[in-house]
């Protein structure tokens, strides 16, 4: 850390000499070379250490991770395709082929989950661990422990959903799961299915986990000088995506809870003929459509950067560009209908979603000019990052133009559930993946330090892209073949036959790129900071692979360029410097840190703990156990099969794993620290905690939206009143405990009063009391459900029970989930915890008075109404 | 019907396509299909020739003095004009083309309950409807005075049939690609939809809808047969083994069923 002490003041707008690119890098503070000694101290093994890769908490190692495990995926969920293709080598009758009928589904099934979720997402996720704390500015995620978690959690999900195979078969019911042939009834693989939906389930935990990380990451870490919409394209794409996976997959997360329910509970929701599969149709899409963004955007992103670094041109109209991806995230909510234009849905509604499913695809077009546009006046260089994005660009076009047949509901009419849309949804999202090698490829030589054979990497861009369109173009051909069949039209067997050679070819072109990653990580030829001309992102004046804490000082773009201010800068002399107005007038904020240090006087943050690790360890033996349950009354009408005692054991050990990582996490000393100086806007006065609390509590409302809406869904097709069958007369329990909740949220704030005069036993009481009005809380519903069940209202005794059970029940968790919290509380409070910092006090009071909310709702919904 | 058909002045009426399912469908589809290959070479062939002309090294340099530089603030590269003409060009395109369908799907949905209406080209104008449910892993018909068939749907030649389709279990969809005809079968809800017989034979009926083991399989069929022969059949005055399903449909599966 030499010579840059002082901010570099360039002339405003970029230096308006045009120098060579090579010079550039020389311009930018060199890394510090000492910066690597100082890691072993926090506790860090080394990188050839097995240990390190289950305790690190750093972003890059994360997303190392994730790559590494989501590349593993792609070879699973290829090779179930690859079967799939051998199948469909010729026509064939239920008992020819390599697959029967059932295993046949269960490929399907299985690939396109497997490819979706624990693919595509999570490769996408990998890079974004590992760039988007670069791009902006960052140390690392705002909360790097749980970053580990996502990680772990992904990786046990994926596991989860291995072994569903060995439970008697996985799930069997395409990878959108209609009901109701995604309950047990219709399910010969009982258990296995449980699992697998169960597996998504902890996927979907860990997606929820990393959206409210990023997003407090992302709103409360930039530097200095990096507004909202000057990030990075990559890291505005990866912003947007975790928007809409924090919403959507609350929805998804709703439809997986009552489907796991229906499963292990015996409730009926999805069986029932009032509604069942349409409500999951709405649930499902709901997610399904975001979904399909949350996995093309990061690839927009790729494509984006890497256009304009191998074009050297900035991209054309990159404010409409992301003006355009923030109104396709918006719309992307509002078009789930087009995929139910066959359901019974009236022709008001079908119109009103053709209208919007058309809206939402013209952002993409001025995406794709402006992608065009970019190469104008370029100086292109063919390099394997380029020859991928470019490729990606080729295949989204046509997945495009052929998206808008489907849009047109007369052609949809036809082509639902043909290979048309098979044809056309691979074009899309293997087209996004397409990107996503290239971003690979683009960020390989930063994240090794090492370059890998050009001439490798474009025979295999080669392989890949003429195996891509001989595999997916035929579809397009022989389109009138029905979808998850094997017993098609004889006369389209030659186009079939191609397109199962061309699998093989795409299949075969990743041996070249593995070949090509893994040798070069030894042999290849070091790079330095910047191997690309033109780059322009943060990452790229860092070293190679970067430090571990990032950056040789505090990165600031206050003089209009990226420059790193020394770390002992003091804060007045930081504030003097007329930059900042400037700043504050365009909208941004700069603020000052919590503390009134500008000095970073630690400098030893935490980058280790084994506790994710066990703590999603925990709840994998958890799930495990869940789908062993059966329903305590369940006939083989509902639920064939019995539970399976030994998964239900092992579910009981992994809650005292989860339960002692827990507790061990919250009591673990780990440091984190935020830059002194960062750009925070709008977030400017909401602490991390805060903000990732009130970024969670988003979500849950969506939870529990979907919950809620279900009920209403179902009451609303049997007939609100005539159809329905109100079977609690008695609404005095659910009264008492709205009492007993509200007096409850007045008491969280006694205490937070309390500890802000410093008065311990008054904090521990008002604690306490909390405590004690919530069991009471859940007593009275012990009670409460006990006389429902004698007089046989049971879950599983129909549609009414079911959702009252189940949403109540939903909230019921959420009490004891800060019933647990509040015993914590208690007991660092005794410890004389939070005198003077009500902080924590006050975050659990957020997560408790919405409980409390959620619970005025429920009360009319289900006891008055 | 005629009120929505009047709200489209006269010449665009003549624009829009109408017909049997078969007829709209391949209107529709060919449109789409040319114009859609046809944008899409042009926006490929013109990526791929802007790649070739601006390639590096290609002799050129197009410097002005603002080559990006490694640690900038993101900025705009370019004013974008010719961004907005082309994308009010694709816009211009895609919305007309839908609109334009638009109202085809207006009559199509106008047909499948009720009398058709006379752009459907048939001389009966009396609907047969026939409700049809799903069922792991066949269907199952009921004619309109009570008849049922499993597997086999027998409708009169040059007739608009009307389907009212649910299902006894799964989810499923029921398609009859000959007639472009299809709908889901959803437990508890019933779909409508509708076709017009035409050429007498027997073609194939097929699920759309993953429903379970037997999906691949769950083929059933329909006969077109002459009207005298269908009424024959509803009456049991005939069965099906007499009923002429000759005209067998060209190369499809005979391993089903
Ligand atoms: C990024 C990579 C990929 C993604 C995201 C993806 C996604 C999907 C999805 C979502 C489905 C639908 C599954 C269902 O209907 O339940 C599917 C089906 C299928 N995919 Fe892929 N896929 C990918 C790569 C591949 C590859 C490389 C192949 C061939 C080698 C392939 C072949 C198939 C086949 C044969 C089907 C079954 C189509 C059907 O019968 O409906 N996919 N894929
Ligand atoms: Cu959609
Ligand atoms: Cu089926």
């Amino acid at each position: 850390m030499s010579d840059n002490d002082q901010p570099r003041t360039a002339t405003d707008g970029g230096t308006a000499d045009a120098e060579a690119s090579a010079e550039v890098t020389e311009e930018l503070p060199a890394p510090g070379v000492g910066e690597t000694e100082d890691h072993e101290e926090h506790a860090l093994p080394s990188l050839g250490s097995v240990k390190r890769w289950f305790v690190t908490t750093n972003h890059k190692d994360v997303g190392i991770l994730y790559i590494v495990t989501s590349l593993f995926f792609l070879v699973f969920g290829g090779t179930l395709a690859l079967l799939m293709r051998i199948q469909l080598w010729q026509p064939r009758a239920a008992a020819g082929g390599p697959l029967d009928a059932l295993a046949y589904n269960q490929a399907v099934s299985a690939h396109g989950l497997i490819m979706v979720f624990w693919f595509i997402s999570p490769f996408a996720f990998g890079l974004a661990n590992y760039l988007v704390p670069l791009q902006i500015g960052a140390k690392d995620l705002s909360f790097p422990r749980l970053n580990a978690v996502s990680y772990w959690l992904y990786l046990f999900s994926g596991l989860l959903f291995g072994i569903s195979f060995f439970q008697g078969g996985t799930f069997a019911g395409g990878w959108t799961m209609y009901a109701p042939l995604n309950v047990p009834k219709y399910m010969p693989t009982a258990i296995g299915s449980t699992m697998a939906v169960l597996a998504l389930a902890l996927f979907v935990a860990s997606v929820t986990v990393s959206s409210v990380n990023f997003l407090t990451t992302m709103y409360r870490m930039r530097a200095e000088g990096l507004k909202m919409r000057k990030l990075p394209v990559f890291s505005s794409s990866i912003l947007l995506t975790v928007w809409m996976m924090l919403f959507a997959f609350a929805a998804l997360l709703a439809a997986l809870l009552i489907l796991t329910s229906d499963h292990v509970l015996g409730t009926q929701y999805f069986l029932s003929p009032e509604g069942g599969s349409l409500l999951w149709t709405h649930l499902f899409w709901f997610f399904g459509h975001p979904e399909v963004y949350i996995v093309f955007f990061p690839a927009l992103g790729v494509m984006a950067e890497v256009f304009q670094t191998f074009t050297g041109r900035r991209l054309v109209g990159r404010k409409w560009f992301i003006a355009s991806m923030v109104l396709v995230a918006l719309q992307s909510f509002i078009v789930w209908m087009h995929h139910m234009f066959l359901t019974a849905i009236n022709l008001e509604v079908k119109t009103l979603f053709m209208a919007t499913t058309i809206g939402i695809s013209l952002p993409f077009d001025l995406m794709v000019f402006s992608l065009i546009y970019t190469m104008i006046k370029g100086r292109i260089r063919f390099t394997t990052p380029f020859l991928f994005s470019f490729g990606a660009l080729v295949l989204f076009i046509i997945g495009g133009i052929t998206g808008v047949f489907l849009g047109a509901v007369v052609l949809d009419y036809e082509m639902r559930g043909t290979y048309w849309v098979v044809a056309h949804f691979h074009y899309v999202m293997v087209g996004g993946a397409t990107a996503l090698f290239g971003g690979l490829y683009y960020w390989y030589p930063k994240m090794t330090g090492k370059m890998y054979d050009q001439l490798l990497g474009k025979v295999h861009f080669v392989m890949y892209f003429v195996g891509f369109n001989l595999l997916y173009f035929p579809m397009f051909v022989v389109w009138e073949t029905p979808r998850r069949v094997f017993n098609y039209n004889p006369a389209f067997t030659p186009w079939h036959q191609a397109a199962t050679i061309g699998g093989f070819l795409l299949g075969a072109s990743f041996l070249v790129m593995f070949y090509n990653l893994f040798v070069s990580l030894r042999t290849g030829e070091d790079v330095g900071d910047n191997p690309w001309a033109y780059a322009t992102s943060a990452e790229w004046a860092v070293s190679s692979p970067p430090p571990l804490e990032n950056f040789p000082g505090i990165p600031s773009y206050r003089g209009g360029t990226l420059s790193f201010l020394d770390d002992v800068v003091p804060a007045s002399e930081v504030e003097t410097d007329g930059g900042q107005e400037a700043i504050e007038a365009d909208g941004g904020e700069v603020v000052e840190p919590d503390g009134v240090y500008a000095t970073h006087d630690h400098g030893h943050d935490s980058h280790a703990s084994i506790w994710p690790f066990g703590i999603s360890l925990g709840m994998f033996l958890t799930f495990l156990g869940i789908a062993g349950l059966r329903p305590p009354d369940s006939t083989d009408l509902v639920a064939p099969g019995a539970a399976d005692p030994v998964l239900v054991g092992v579910g009981g050990v992994g809650l005292v794993v989860l339960g002692v990582s827990l507790f061990a996490m919250a009591r673990e000393p780990f440091y984190t620290s935020e830059a002194p100086i960062a750009e925070r806007w709008p977030y400017a006065h909401v602490e991390k905690v805060k903000l990732g609390v009130w970024m969670f509590l988003g979500s849950d409302v969506i939870l529990f939206g979907a919950f809620i809406g279900s009920y209403v869904f179902m009451r609303f097709n049997a007939g609100w009143v005539e159809g329905w069958h109100v079977f609690i007369e008695n609404p005095i329990p659910g009264l008492m405990n709205t009492y007993l909740l509200l007096t409850s949220s007045f008491s969280v704030v006694l205490a937070m009063v309390a500890a802000r005069k410093r008065n311990t036993p008054g904090v521990i009481a008002s604690l306490l009391t909390t405590f004690m009005l919530g069991v009471g809380f859940l007593i009275n519903k012990y009670i409460e459900w006990s006389h429902l069940f004698h007089e046989g209202h049971t879950p599983s005794a129909g549609i009414e029970e079911s959702t009252f059970f189940l949403t109540t029940g939903l909230h019921a968790l959420h009490v004891i989930s800060g019933l647990v919290i509040l015993l914590y509380l208690a007991w660092r409070a005794w410890g004389g915890a939070y005198l003077g910092e009500d902080e924590p006090i006050e975050y659990f009071g957020l997560y408790w008075h919405f409980v409390d909310i959620v619970w005025l709702f429920l009360f009319p919904l289900f006891y008055i109404l | 019907m005629i009120g929505y058909a009047s709200l489209l002045s006269v010449p665009l009426q003549q624009l829009v396509p109408r017909g049997t399912r078969v007829t709209v469908f391949q209107n529709i589809f060919w449109v789409f299909l040319v114009l859609g290959t046809l944008v899409g070479i042009v926006v490929i062939g013109y990526m791929f020739w802007n790649a070739y002309r601006y390639r590096d090294g290609n002799g050129k340099d197009y410097d002005d003095g603002d080559l990006p530089q490694l640690g900038e603030i993101p900025k705009d590269g370019g004013k974008g004009r010719k961004l907005f003409l082309s994308f009010g060009l694709s816009a211009i395109i895609v919305i007309s083309l839908i609109v334009w369908t638009y109202g085809t799907l207006l009559f199509v949905e106008g047909q499948d309950t009720g009398q058709p209406s006379s752009d459907v080209g048939v001389e009966n104008k009396d609907p047969v409807v026939v409700d049809t449910t799903g069922y792991r892993f066949n269907w199952s018909f009921e004619y309109e005075n009570g008849k049922e068939t499993n597997g086999r749907l027998v409708v009169p030649e040059g007739r608009v049939v009307q389907l009212r389709v649910t299902s006894d279990d799964v989810f499923h969809n029921l398609g009859i690609p000959k007639y472009r005809v299809k709908t889901d079968a959803i437990p508890g809800e019933t779909t409508r939809s509708w076709f017009v017989a035409e050429d007498p034979g027997r073609y194939r009926i097929i699920c759309y809808e993953l429903c379970g083991q037997g999906h691949s399989g769950m083929i059933a069929y329909i006969h077109v047969v002459p009207q005298e022969e269908y009424e024959q059949f509803i009456n049991n005055e005939s069965s099906l083994s007499e009923i002429s399903a000759s005209d067998d449909e060209s190369g499809r599966l005979a391993a089903a069923r």
